[in-house]
């Protein structure tokens, strides 16, 4: 039981110590308001399933209610593991705690990750047990249904973490993971009716667990409720003890090990990589070279390259479904387009360095200009833009969007002229605000809040000219006037950019020993 | 437990990752009480060996028997004996050196308070105390070791298997460390350590291995190992085969 009570201590104060010292006053405002959220939403669910005239209402919303609870469940608690906030049990192998204590205390540990679907089906519980039209014993049907969710959360947890110790599953399942999030708005716009939304009603098949759980906290077939819900309980027991026992032996370098890349691919990539150097010179090429290199062999960046021209798709394909012939329909590319845009800013215009953050210190210890280092981060981030726009068109293609040549010229003229000013601002950002990144980690976990304020501004500001050149098409119904004003938007682009260029380089020159500091700290690779 | 039996012993163990085997038929035995330093160039397989010793990564074939108990039939047992000083990974980033010292006290079987009052004890014994506030992820590679070190310490075991203990520790912290685990073998602790650093284990081993791509390829004491005017130095280039004459580059 010590080592229980040990490792429950070692979880509570690695969650406490996850979050921002430096700031204890808005850490707490931000719980207070997380969970008063939810404390708020388990009062809602307490009254409304204590009131005998809701039983209705009850009926229809509890399986709907109960299946959401599970989504958030078992969704929550990989992103917790993917930034560190969870213990990982796998590092006390090498301790004397008996493995099947370790499983217990894993089970345990999943109700930390998921302790605000426990409120609510605590207020839930408490309402059904205030409710007089509904047996006293019904509450406790919700006891088995948190038992399930613990299970299965473990046996998930571990199955994705082991997965993604492979090569190449790690974006794939990352990939995955995310795209979970665009589901709701495609069930909303294109799935209404179908066997999906079936999930949540009242007439859905009595055998899903949360059926079941709903039936059982009801008072509804008890027996066959129970034993459906109880067979479901003790399959997620064995799958969540099997991926335990599984992640305990599991060795990660042997996994890493395995999948390496095959001489050809190898040759292949090589050439991709020095294709700059054919056309710049040295040093601007080898920058560039060194610059591709690094991101796409940086996990983060190849999962936001991926989500660039698949999420953005996805994410914006009901709104442009709303109508083909509409403005959005028409100009569908260059809205994903830029939307890509914003996923790879973070890579390759806010915060330039922080990917190679041992890099930083050689940029000005070189015998190279700064503004060549920041004109190298600059075209290689060119590179990649178009490589983006050109696979969204990819994708748009085999989606069977409108796309002609006049389109496809409009998205490449507006992303570049966007990227002119992102990348003036950004240069400037990456000096003044630079952070070290973890190329290795698929998902962010910290973000600073000064960045964020600026990019408010900035976002909007950046997408002025662009809206301008869209104006012009308005009111003057050509595509002269929209491709002039995007002209004209183009050459004052460059203008911002040398300045913004220039700033930066002196910037760069005044404060270089606080950004080698700054991008020293952090969980990165070349933390030491 | 026979007292008789080695700290130690290892037959035939095999570790394959894909084709490549990182350790190869090994065979090893320490006696109880001595200092043993296991050499290795990088990549020769010194950290897959300590894993398996840990119980972190199964052998692919191949025995292990810790203090006379066979591994992993007894881990459970084993593992309350012995010390670990594992690779940085293993470490608990978000907890800090004092939470991470009396957390693996705890799993010991201390007592909470006598957890406590050890961690905070070794804390300043390291030189931590200072930084007891501070994360283990914004430790220095050298206060990591210490502090892996410290806690390794905090229940007393009787055999303590060290992976790199002194990689990017300063001199003075190295000292300290130094003198600890010779008072610790002085008691009759085992202490068996990888490294590649020939200075450290030359003034600490009483015996030495050096592994070379997953086999042993030397083995003895330190008097056997420096026959004649030879330092560890010439033994390890010798041993590892490349003791060669220092090509030069015609450009350089």
């Amino acid at each position: 039981m010590h080592h229980a009570r040990a490792i429950l201590w070692a979880q509570w104060r690695t969650v406490r110590n996850f979050y921002p010292r430096g700031g204890i006053a808005w850490t707490a405002v931000i719980g207070v308001f997380w969970y008063g959220f939810w404390l708020l939403a388990s009062f809602a669910g307490s009254q409304l399933a204590a009131n005998p005239a809701n039983l209705n209402l009850l009926r229809t919303a509890l399986p709907g209610a109960l299946l959401i609870v599970v989504l958030y469940w078992q969704v929550v608690p990989l992103l917790m593991a993917a930034t560190g906030a969870s213990l990982d049990l796998r590092k006390l192998q090498a301790y004397p705690i008996p493995v099947p204590q370790l499983f217990s205390i894993e089970v345990l540990l999943r109700v930390t990750s998921g302790i605000e679907m426990v409120m609510v089906l605590c207020g839930i519980g408490s309402g059904i047990l205030r409710n007089p039209q509904l047996p006293k014993w019904a509450a406790f049907g919700l006891a088995p249904f948190i038992l399930f969710n613990l299970f299965l959360a473990v046996g998930l947890r571990d199955l994705l973490l082991r997965m993604m110790a492979r090569r190449r599953f790690r974006e794939i399942i990352v990939f995955l993971l995310v795209m979970c999030s665009a589901l709701p708005q495609l069930l909303l716009t294109r799935a209404s009716g179908t066997h999906a939304w079936g999930l949540f009603a009242r007439d859905s098949w009595n055998g899903w667990p949360w059926m079941a759980a709903a039936n059982l906290a009801q008072g509804i077939a008890p027996a066959a409720s129970l034993g459906i819900l109880a067979l479901w309980t003790m399959l997620a027991a064995w799958f969540g003890h099997e991926q335990f026992m599984r992640t305990l032996s599991f060795d990660k370098d042997a996994a890493g090990a395995a999948g390496t890349r095959g001489a050809r691919t190898q040759g292949l990539l090589e050439t991709f990589f020095r294709l700059p150097s054919t056309l710049l010179r040295d040093p601007l090429g080898a920058l560039v070279e060194k610059e591709i290199r690094a991101l796409f062999r940086s996990p983060r960046f190849r999962l936001v390259f991926l989500m660039g021209f698949t999420f953005g798709v996805v994410i914006l394909l009901p709104v442009s479904s709303l109508g083909r012939a509409s403005w959005f329909g028409n100009d569908y590319l260059t809205a994903v387009s830029v939307y890509s845009l914003l996923l790879l800013s973070e890579a390759c215009f806010w915060n330039s360095f922080g990917f190679d953050r041992s890099a930083a210190q050689i940029y000005f210890l070189a015998p190279v200009p700064f503004s060549r280092v920041l004109i190298g981060k600059n075209l290689s981030a060119l590179f990649f833009i178009a490589l983006e726009v050109a696979a969204v068109t990819l994708v748009c293609v085999l989606v069977r969007m409108p796309l002609d040549l006049r389109r496809i010229c409009e998205a490449y003229a507006v992303a570049g002229v966007v990227t002119l000013f992102l990348m003036s601002a950004g240069n400037i950002l990456s000096i003044h605000q630079p952070r070290g990144v973890n190329p290795g980690t698929q998902i962010r976990s910290n973000a600073a809040g000064r960045v964020q304020a600026m990019l408010v501004v900035i976002y909007p500001v950046a997408f002025i000219p662009a809206a301008l050149a869209y104006l012009a098409r308005y009111v003057f119904e050509t595509e002269w006037a929209f491709f002039g004003v995007l002209a004209f938007d183009a050459i004052a682009g460059f203008i911002v950019y040398r300045v913004a260029l220039d700033s930066a380089v002196q910037a760069a020159d005044r404060l270089k020993e606080q950004m080698i500091t700054s991008l020293s700290v952090g969980d990165g690779p070349i933390a030491s | 437990m026979s007292d008789v039996s080695p700290a130690i012993h290892v037959e035939g163990l095999r570790k394959v990752y894909g084709d490549k085997a990182a350790v190869d038929g090994l065979s090893l035995s320490v006696a109880r009480g001595s200092f043993f330093g296991f050499l290795g160039p990088n990549g020769a397989g010194k950290t897959t060996t300590i894993k398996m010793l840990m119980g972190l990564a199964p052998p692919t074939s191949g025995s292990i028997e810790l203090l006379g108990l066979p591994m992993p039939e007894r881990a459970l047992e084993i593992k309350k004996l012995i010390g670990l000083v594992p690779d940085e990974s293993l470490l608990f980033d978000h907890l800090t050196g004092g939470e991470f010292i009396e957390f693996v006290g705890r799993i010991y079987g201390l007592d909470r308070a006598v957890a406590r009052e050890r961690s905070a004890e070794l804390l300043d014994l390291f030189e931590l105390g200072s930084s007891s506030g501070k994360l283990i992820n914004e430790y220095s590679k050298g206060m990591r070791k210490r502090v892996a070190m410290a806690a390794a310490l905090i229940h007393r075991p009787q055999l303590y298997l060290m992976d790199e203990p002194f990689e990017g520790v300063d001199a003075v912290g190295a000292r300290l460390m130094k003198d600890i685990l010779l008072e610790q073998v002085r008691h009759g602790a085992t202490i068996f350590l990888t490294s590649h650093v020939l200075e450290v284990v030359e003034r600490l081993c009483d015996r030495v291995a050096i592994i070379n791509q997953g086999k042993i390829v030397l083995e003895g004491t330190m008097a056997e190992l420096r026959h004649a005017s030879e330092t560890l130095e010439d033994a390890f280039v010798r041993a590892i085969g490349v003791d060669r004459a220092v090509e030069t580059l015609d450009w350089l």
